[in-house]
């Protein structure tokens, strides 16, 4: 785009801080998604479920599997991640929480241009994501 | 090779692959309705993994071609044809719904394509009613929610073949809410080389149907472009291109929502996701490459009786027949 065209084209700041942070969060997402399924897939690192466990029980119901099996859900993980499938699923984690880490980013630039409404929106769009992060909409349990 | 000649071999060929990828998958042959079985040999996981991956792929390039987003076919598609149950299948379409939509979001965005004002607000609606509509999809019986996938479906595939698009539609007086809300925008054209500066109206239906629209995707596991893309142009005046490129960043938040209810519950596997996530991603870039290519009318038609059968596959299998 020619820069007279992007005079004429009226684009938020805030629009662009976003813009630019969900790059860098989207392709680093692409590469931790990747680097995660071959440390999973080519077992570099030992599962809590072996892939064969996965495969023979992926025709139940998530909460039937479950019981039988115990894959890496919610935050399950967290004290001991060091397990490919572990990996592989926090990759899947962090591409979930990429809106709340650009939202972040807006509700900064919104502040700082004193835009209360949006500031409000925003806040208030992280406060829901943060809820279903968290478990406490209704996830957890 | 003229670019007829290429229009008619891409035209004639992507189809038959497609469907034929459909009808090679043993799930079809030996266990087309419900209940699933287990894979006779678990040993054998990669197989599917990799069905899956060139199954995703070639779904990503349908999905460009015929200008819908690669959840709405990979659930009914994915859950009808593989041995997975249709938790994951709609934990990894999630997925692959909000992954197409961010990794398109920063070009959208920068070129004012993709509005942060005019998505912001419909976002908040709709992803507190997508983790409801998350909530009660994984607490209804797997059958009651198969047949309504069903039916959504087939609704979803009569949207698509009677809905109408508007390029630039003509909007007088923006209302009460979006005033105050400064929702407002432009974008350079290059079709008619000018920049085009946009407004909306009726805000306030959009905001119920978006709640609406939300619960459904977070329910079925599915991207809402087909919901969304309508109700931003039509009714509340976007243009075409704006309306397609918020509808993804409307939907990389309610996705995201409803994508934490299915992490919880442990019905987001990666082995599933993954390739899932990977193959689309890459048919849909190959897909933009050859979109100029092939008669996309013609596509889209097919993508349409596709979506029809899969909808009656999904009924089928709702009703254990």
């Amino acid at each position: 785009m020619s820069s007279e065209i992007q005079k004429e084209t009226r684009i938020d700041r805030v629009q662009l801080v976003y813009a630019s942070v969900l790059d860098i969060v989207s392709h680093t997402g692409m590469v931790l998604v990747a680097a995660g399924f071959i440390a999973y897939v080519f077992r570099l690192f030992t599962p809590t479920v072996s892939i064969e466990e996965v495969a023979a029980h992926w025709h139940m119901r998530a909460s039937e599997m479950q019981k039988v099996v115990h894959v890496p859900k919610g935050w399950s993980w967290v004290s001991d991640p060091l397990h490919g499938d572990v990996l592989s699923f926090v990759s899947i984690v962090f591409l979930s929480m990429a809106a709340m880490i650009c939202l972040t980013s807006a509700l900064a630039v919104f502040f700082q241009e004193k835009n209360r409404i949006y500031t409000i929106i925003t806040f208030l769009q992280i406060t829901v994501l943060a809820a279903a992060v968290a478990g406490i909409a209704g996830g957890a349990g | 090779m003229s670019q007829k000649t290429g229009d008619r071999i891409v035209t004639a060929l992507l189809p038959p692959l497609f469907s034929g990828l459909l009808f090679l998958l043993p799930a079809v042959t030996f266990a087309a309705s419900a209940p699933l079985h287990p894979v006779a040999d678990p040993s054998s996981w990669w197989i599917w993994v990799l069905l899956l991956f060139v199954f995703s792929f070639f779904l990503g390039i349908i999905s460009v071609l015929a200008g819908v987003g690669g959840g709405v076919l990979f659930v009914p598609i994915v859950s009808s044809f593989f041995p997975f149950h249709l938790d994951f299948v709609r934990g990894a379409g999630l997925f692959v719904a909000l992954s197409g939509a961010l990794s398109a979001g920063p070009s959208l965005m920068r070129k004012g394509l993709a509005d942060l004002k005019l998505s912001l607000p419909l976002s908040l609606i709709g992803s507190v009613s997508s983790i409801a509509g998350a909530i009660a999809g994984l607490m209804m019986a797997a059958d009651q929610v198969q047949l309504l996938l069903g039916l959504a479906i087939i609704a979803i595939a009569a949207i698509m073949l009677k809905s109408g698009k508007s390029g630039f539609p003509e909007v007088r007086e923006p209302d009460v809410i979006a005033r105050t809300l400064g929702i407002s925008g432009s974008y350079y054209e290059p079709t008619i080389q000018k920049v085009v500066d946009w407004k909306i109206h009726k805000t306030p239906i959009g905001l119920v149907l978006f709640f609406g629209i939300g619960f459904i995707g977070g329910m079925f596991g599915m991207g809402a472009g087909w919901a969304n893309v309508p109700v931003l142009n039509l009714l509340m005046g976007a243009p075409l291109k704006v309306a397609v490129a918020t509808s993804g960043l409307v939907l990389s938040m309610n996705g995201a929502a409803a994508a934490w209810i299915y992490l919880y519950k442990g019905a987001v596997l990666p082995l599933i996701a993954v390739p899932a996530v990977s193959g689309v991603m890459l048919g849909s870039k190959i897909g933009a490459r050859i979109l100029t290519k092939v008669n996309t009318r013609a596509i889209r038609v097919i993508v349409i009786v596709m979506m029809v059968i899969a909808g009656l596959r999904s009924i089928m299998k709702g009703l254990g027949i």
